[in-house]
């Protein structure tokens, strides 16, 4: 009985000394404690050309935290946004390679760059200068139009005697120059139309074959604050013909039209990007039903708006297409 | 030919009536009967301050529960309990209820496989299946006995067994060799029906295997699984639960006292599984208990040790009685903002409606405040700790003292790696003066303290200083035989802060909760009882009830009450 009161002992105190690594949920500090600044928050270089170079921020906190990094082009008025939470802001969470967030891209200048925390009041600011801003794309891509050298006489349109399309300088979503498209129109949902045969875009090549591997991106600037309504007025729809025969023309009875169409619902430059392989096909399309971007002859684009609605907007810039995922994430 | 056919007509009424008495079946009757009153008035400062709320409130009913017990054998007994019940207040039976309370069937197989069909109490070990006592009531003076009377027959708690329904069976092999006997126990409970469009049926299946070996030794396995049936349910995800719980236990006579150990562990598995088989969440977790008990004339005590894992999950184990998430019955909402009246010791103590029949999937909500270290019973995960406890009664029974100490610690801190070191304390003491003294007239003083104290140390966000004291006392006095004057008190004060955890679905904790206590609570009363035996008695009395919460300027109450129960239990 004695060796058994022992044994007990013993295993009682063997178990007492029982302790696990770690802590059970979030970190008290974490959720409750001060925000205090252990290392400064600071950007390794002072300025890059994003063709070659990338930057990245450094900073330490007290403890884990959601913090929000704002870079946000001074000219432009581009903005990139990079959010975490950690303790730690470092190059494997905050490496920016000059893409952006919020269009229109940036150019080569002076930056504003803003650190703060939803849940605290902190906020430390620092400025940045772009020497080369980021051009997109992989080298696959096919720029059809940016508008800086005007629009081309070859784009074939149509525009209600009431709409207008015009080139614009200034508060473009890339580069300097942009396509205005915009009017009220009280006797049909057509403000204009534009078409982009394939022999006249910017760059000339062939689309690859795969649909699931093209994307086509167009950046629109809408307006929805001018419906009377303050609800989004625009109507923007996208039709694409395939010329399956390859005998240069289009034919509706044998041949594919893909389309899509969307709400321009927001308000600036907004990068609309769509995998080719996710367009629907046309209700009276008489093709072979298979997506063949490297058929493509023409595209189009359609401003609509409901004629009871009034005033309608969608500027136009940068459509461009890329292959493998879309313009921005290249 | 009419007389023909009278006769007739008799026989035909009358041979059922014969052929039944032949087989020798037995119907036989008891039951339970209550009557309850109380009523509330505010007191205090409220009264004055709260001008929305009634100035008093109460209600009281007769219940009747007449048990009918059908033997239409010798091997199976059928038993129904209907309840009668009449709220006061209503006329014509328009607040009358009539339920069926209980229904059972049982029997034995053979001479030697017994059955239970229907309701049935069930319990194994303190890990595996087990309803624990709530907080607020180690110690009770007896004088209290009315308000626990009600809460445990209300709510069907027989000693520490859940009532469930379902089938259980068990049966018992003695052998004449090393191995003395075997017995065996299982059972199968549906814990929670069909619901539409609802949660899925949960069922409960568990068995206990029990050896006793010839020289004292007895190895016993219990093992529950509560688990969901996936095509009862639209839901995608079903929940599964296996504990088992491995027992040896060891008794020995060495002189004038008996050494009895016992030696408990084992572990569980929780988890949701998918339609296709995959596991959403899965946790798993041990536990050990080792206990050393020796007793002697007059002195009982025990050792020991206790070890459960963070992760260690057992519905039938750590369900709790008290459901913190209801609205008591008394001033369910106070104060001229109308706000839900939170459940304090008033409730706990005297109020049936909060309580939990239901075992629990996951671990349900507690106040830190009453219940700061085993808010789970024994089986409260992330503790490992000793307690101490001491039996003391005098030859005469006139003097009856009990002492226990623990101490446990957290296996990994919350939300910090500083863990809470807890100590909780308790001291009973009951005389019976009369025999002390040579009094004629019996006369019973019950005095008990319980403390708890939880400690954390680390920054100031991370410490955790808590004490809360609980003070019992009752003094009861034969006026003339079986008629006595009794008046007790119930002292609850809480101070400190604390942090809470807050859980989530998996009952992982994803936020915390920072408490402040600053609490007091006391209920005193003063009355008369009778008893006609132990559990038919009728009690007359008073209480006055305050509850301050001084971290909070409404959250105060003070009540005058009047209660009335007779109760028998047969």
């Amino acid at each position: 009985m004695k060796k058994l009161t022992y044994l007990f002992l013993l295993a009682s105190i063997s178990f007492l000394s029982c302790e696990k690594e770690g802590i059970e949920g979030p970190n008290l500090n974490d959720l409750f404690g001060e925000l205090n600044i252990i290392e400064e928050f600071q950007i390794i270089n002072d300025s890059a050309s994003f063709n070659t170079e990338s930057a990245y921020f450094t900073a330490k906190f007290s403890k884990i935290v959601d913090w929000k990094i704002s870079i946000t082009g001074i000219s432009s008025g581009a903005q990139k946004v990079i959010l975490g939470k950690s303790n730690e802001i470092n190059a494997t969470n905050s490496l920016w390679r000059g893409e952006v967030t919020t269009l229109p891209f940036f150019k080569e200048e002076n930056c504003s760059v803003l650190l703060t925390f939803p849940s605290h009041n902190d906020t430390i600011s620092r400025s940045y200068r772009i020497n080369t801003a980021k051009t997109y794309g992989n080298g696959s891509e096919l720029v059809v139009s940016d508008f800086e050298n005007g629009f081309n006489p070859n784009f074939t349109n149509f525009f209600q005697s009431t709409c207008l399309k015009k080139i614009e300088t200034g508060s473009a979503g890339q580069s300097d120059r942009y396509l205005v498209q915009e009017g009220t129109c009280d006797w049909d949902w057509l403000i204009g139309y534009i078409d982009y045969p394939t022999n006249h875009w910017y760059q000339q090549g062939t689309l690859n074959a795969n649909p699931e591997n093209v994307y086509f991106n167009i950046m629109i600037n809408g307006d929805s604050t001018l419906s009377p309504t303050n609800e989004a007025n625009s109507l923007f729809k996208l039709e694409f013909y395939e010329d399956e025969n390859q005998d240069g023309y289009y034919d509706p009875n044998t041949e594919d039209r893909l389309e899509v169409e969307f709400d321009v619902d927001w308000n600036g430059w907004k990068m609309v990007s769509y995998k080719y392989s996710d367009l629907i096909l046309a209700w009276n399309s008489g093709g072979n039903a298979i997506r063949e971007p490297n058929k493509i002859i023409k595209f189009r684009t359609l401003l609509l708006a409901n004629p009871e609605s009034g005033f309608a907007k969608a500027d136009v810039d940068y459509i461009v297409w890329s292959e493998g995922s879309s313009i921005l994430n290249q | 030919m009419k007389n023909l056919f009278k006769k007739i007509i008799f026989l035909l009424i009358l041979l059922p009536i014969l052929s039944f008495g032949q087989i020798n079946q037995k119907v036989w009757y008891d039951g339970n009967s209550r009557a309850m009153f109380y009523r509330d008035a505010l007191s205090g400062d409220l009264k004055d301050i709260d001008t929305t709320s009634t100035r008093s409130e109460g209600e009281g009913y007769t219940a009747i529960d007449l048990g009918m017990h059908f033997t239409p054998n010798d091997q199976i007994e059928i038993f129904s309990e209907i309840r009668v019940k009449n709220d006061f207040g209503y006329m014509w039976g328009s607040g009358a209820y009539v339920d069926l309370r209980r229904l059972s069937v049982r029997g034995i197989l053979n001479d030697r496989i017994s059955f239970n069909l229907g309701d049935m109490y069930l319990k194994q070990t303190p890990f595996t299946l087990n309803n624990f006592d709530q907080e607020l009531l180690k110690h009770e003076p007896s004088v209290f006995q009315a308000y626990r009377d009600l809460i445990n027959y209300e709510n069907f708690y027989l000693d520490n067994y859940w009532r469930m329904q379902g089938l259980q069976t068990n049966f018992s092999y003695t052998f004449y060799n090393a191995i003395n006997s075997f017995e065996a126990d299982m059972f199968a409970s549906r814990v929670r029906g069909v619901q539409w469009l609802g949660e899925p049926e949960l069922l409960m299946l568990g068995g206990t295997s029990l050896i006793k070996l010839e020289n004292s030794l007895v190895f016993a396995i219990n093992h529950v699984n509560s688990f969901e049936v996936q095509s009862s349910s639209l839901d995608t995800a079903t929940y599964y639960n296996p504990v088992t719980n491995l027992q040896l236990k060891y008794a020995k006579k060495i002189n004038s006292l008996t050494y009895r150990l016992s030696l408990d562990f084992g572990g569980s598995i929780r988890g949701w599984e998918k339609n296709n088989g995959s596991t959403i969440f899965e946790t798993s977790g041990g536990f050990v208990k080792a206990k050393l008990k020796a007793a002697a004339k007059n002195l009982k005590s025990s050792v020991s040790f206790r070890y459960v894992d963070p992760e260690f999950r057992s519905a039938g184990s750590q369900s709790r009685r008290v459901n913190y998430i209801s609205s008591p019955s008394t001033y369910a909402y106070y104060t001229n903002n109308s706000i839900l009246r939170p459940v304090s010791m008033l409730d706990i103590t005297s109020d049936p409606n909060i309580y939990n029949h239901k075992l629990s999937t996951s671990l349900m909500q507690y106040n830190t405040l009453y219940s700061a270290i085993s808010p789970y019973g024994e089986a409260t995960p992330n503790r490992a700790g000793v307690d101490f406890l001491f039996d003391y009664k005098n030859d005469e029974g006139s003097v009856l003292a009990i002492a226990d100490i623990a101490f446990f610690q957290e296996i990994i801190g919350q939300g910090t790696e500083e863990k809470r070191s807890m100590l909780s304390s308790g001291l009973s003491f009951t005389a019976h003066i009369d025999k002390i003294t040579g009094l004629k007239n019996k006369t019973m003083f019950e005095a008990s303290l319980n403390t708890e104290a939880v400690n954390r140390g680390g920054s100031e966000l991370e410490s955790i200083s808590f004490n809360s004291l609980l003070l019992s006392a009752g003094l009861s006095y034969e006026l003339f035989h079986n008629f006595k004057i009794i008046s007790g008190i119930k002292s609850f004060s809480g101070k400190g802060n604390e942090v809470g955890a807050q859980r989530d679905e998996y009952d992982q904790i994803v936020g915390y909760e920072l408490l402040d206590f600053d609490s007091k609570e006391d209920i005193l009363m003063l009355g008369l009882q009778y008893n006609f035996t132990k559990d038919i008695y009728f009690s007359l009395q008073t209480n006055q009830i305050d509850i301050d919460d001084r971290t909070n300027e409404i959250s105060k109450l003070s009540l005058s009450r009047i209660y009335f129960m007779f109760n028998m239990n047969l």
